[in-house]
């Protein structure tokens, strides 16, 4: 019998929610699970707003006038914006995950949240990630 | 080449050549190709690269000026 195929594991942390930072942990995390790998992300600080259900993040300072123009650009191309990205994650079995701490300190509750974001925290996650072959840091 | 679909990605960037290729490679038998047409110039890297990863087979590949033509052969799970 053929040795079982091992499925290669990412981890990615996402700490800012703007609207580069949610598309990148997006396409990377799309990606990889269209190439048959497991995806978790963890959403934490100005993070966690892109797991809740009114998430419509923004380019960061200055461009944030052009997030529209980026939207737009991107569309041009079949890639679709964030909420469809996060739609489409979560179809492909994308795991994403709420910092707990995140979420108190943000005012963020357990039902602002997408349907099937897990709560938890720090120990949790790096439990998961300690198990992964690739490691993303988005912030 | 033969082939049994075809999937036309012109206009489409990355990822969603990939994304759309794995979408439609899930819903076909074990043996069939599907032809993936693609003018995203990050495909001629990101689709053997997929099929390696994913245990697929690119039966052939070939490009007519700025335009892919990918021959993909799905392999048993």
């Amino acid at each position: 019998m053929p040795e079982a195929k091992k499925v290669t594991k990412v981890a990615i942390v996402v700490s800012e929610g703007t609207f580069d930072k949610a598309m990148e942990s997006l396409m990377i995390a799309n990606t990889a699970a269209s190439m048959g790998m497991e995806v978790h992300i963890f959403h934490t600080f100005f993070g966690l707003k892109l797991v809740t259900k009114t998430a419509n993040p923004k380019a960061p300072g200055m461009y944030r006038l052009f997030t529209g123009m980026f939207k737009k650009k991107m569309l041009a191309v079949g890639v679709e914006g964030y909420p469809a990205q996060k739609k489409m994650a979560l179809e492909l079995g994308v795991k994403m995950y709420a910092c707990s701490t995140s979420m108190g300190v943000m005012g963020v509750k357990q039902e602002d949240l997408d349907p099937g974001v897990i709560v938890l925290g720090a120990a949790a996650f790096l439990n998961i990630a300690a198990d992964t072959d690739m490691q993303y840091f988005i912030g | 080449m033969d082939k049994d679909e075809t999937l036309d990605s012109r206009g489409l960037m990355c990822p969603m050549p990939i994304v759309k290729l794995a979408k439609k490679m899930k819903e076909l038998q074990v043996g069939k190709v599907v032809e993936l047409i693609a003018d995203d110039p990050g495909s001629k890297e990101d689709v053997p690269a997929w099929t390696q990863r994913t245990g697929n087979e690119l039966v052939e590949m070939r490009q007519d000026g700025k335009i892919f033509y990918f021959y993909i052969k799905k392999k048993q799970a």
